[in-house]
């Protein structure tokens, strides 16, 4: 169940790759920052679903727009001259080391049946 | 596994249809950082080096018409001592002005001096000098003391100094006679090796401050220095010969 999703990753990290090898290279630090945007909505995801309330519509639609957000949040950083783009690089891997670190928990939870006590 | 199996299908389909987009801005990241660092600095160096082949193209041809023009030169004066004693005179004459002014490499004994920056690094900067690198009014003070201990022909990294000769930095570069010149530092000086050695030596001197602060020093008296001639001769734009009955008034 988790092979389709780890599939896709790889099938779609090769076709962009393989089938558009010329980008702007002015995209790089948008690229990036909607990346890990979408690294975090994805453990975000994981985190969500294994404490029983996952909801797809929320995590799609929390995926695009987190994106679309981010990437707009870098730009006007940009164009301020604010390095936006640092903050949110700090505040996202927060999250996402916060949120891996609550899935490994619950994972461990998950298997010993409740025995040992969740990480934080 | 104690989980929720009423939503699995369809959250194995939204988390693979949003893996397939973060691979793919993956794909997109690693082209864009590829690409940015191979044309930042590849541009970049592509144009330096292009500016660098010009340059030199240009500073070998003007070499080779040095060298001609000279060659020339030798021709005449060869043609007009062989005429007359009197030119000859003159010809020694020239000769000596010519060991002045630099544009005949000369050999004699005299001492080699090598300097290197400091094996110490440390940060420390005094009046915003760095303290532990060779500087420009380094190599001033030494020249001086070289001359003032008699010397009669001095280089510097093979830039003959002459009078006119200007040890400058600008941007953390040292240039002699204007041409660029980098570490290790060393000086050829044609002279009384005993004096110059001594007054180098001199007890709190120039070379022993440098060896406090554990630069590298070598000063070494040898029987046959060679020093170049200057490879480019100064051009009189401003200064005129001052004509004798204009002196006289």
């Amino acid at each position: 169940m988790i092979a389709l999703p780890m599939l896709a990753l790889v099938v779609g990290f090769i076709a962009v790759y393989f089938l558009f090898p010329t980008v702007p290279p002015a995209w790089g630090d948008y690229v990036a920052i909607a990346t890990l945007a979408g690294f975090d909505a994805l453990v975000g995801g994981l985190r969500a679903r294994l404490e029983g309330r996952f909801d797809e519509a929320v995590f799609v639609s929390g995926f695009f727009v987190n994106m679309v957000i981010a990437t707009l949040l870098a730009f006007l950083g940009d164009k301020l001259g604010v390095d936006l783009y640092l903050a949110m690089v700090v505040a996202l891997g927060i999250r996402i080391f916060t949120n891996l670190g609550r899935v490994r928990g619950l994972l461990i939870v998950a298997r010993t049946g409740g025995q040992k006590a969740a990480a934080p | 596994m104690k989980l929720e199996w009423r939503g699995e299908q369809r959250w194995v389909v939204a988390m693979a249809a949003v893996s397939l987009v973060l691979g793919a801005m993956l794909g997109v990241q690693v082209h864009a950082r590829r690409l940015r660092g191979a044309t930042a600095s590849g541009r970049q160096a592509r144009a330096v080096v292009g500016m660098l082949t010009a340059a030199e193209t240009q500073l070998e041809n003007q070499r080779a018409e040095i060298q001609r023009l000279r060659e020339q030169l030798a021709r005449y004066e060869q043609e007009a001592a062989d005429e007359r004693g009197l030119t000859r005179l003159m010809k020694e004459e020239l000769e000596t002005f010519r060991i002045m002014l630099g544009v005949l490499p000369v050999q004699g004994p005299g001492v080699e001096l090598v300097l290197d920056d400091s094996t110490m690094r440390v940060d420390d900067k005094v009046g915003g000098q760095e303290v532990y690198v060779i500087h420009d009014f380094d190599l001033v003070q030494i020249a001086n003391e070289l001359w003032a201990a008699g010397a009669e022909a001095i280089s510097l990294n093979g830039q003959r100094l002459v009078t006119g000769s200007a040890i400058a930095c600008s941007a953390r570069l040292i240039t002699v006679n204007n041409v660029a010149i980098s570490r290790p530092f060393t000086f050829l000086a044609i002279g009384n090796k005993a004096n110059m050695v001594s007054a180098l030596n001199i007890r709190d001197g120039l070379l022993d401050r440098l060896r406090v602060l554990q630069f590298h020093v070598k000063l070494t008296p040898r029987d046959e220095i060679i020093i170049p001639a200057l490879s480019v001769m100064p051009k009189y734009q401003y200064a005129q010969p001052v004509v004798a009955e204009e002196a006289s008034r």
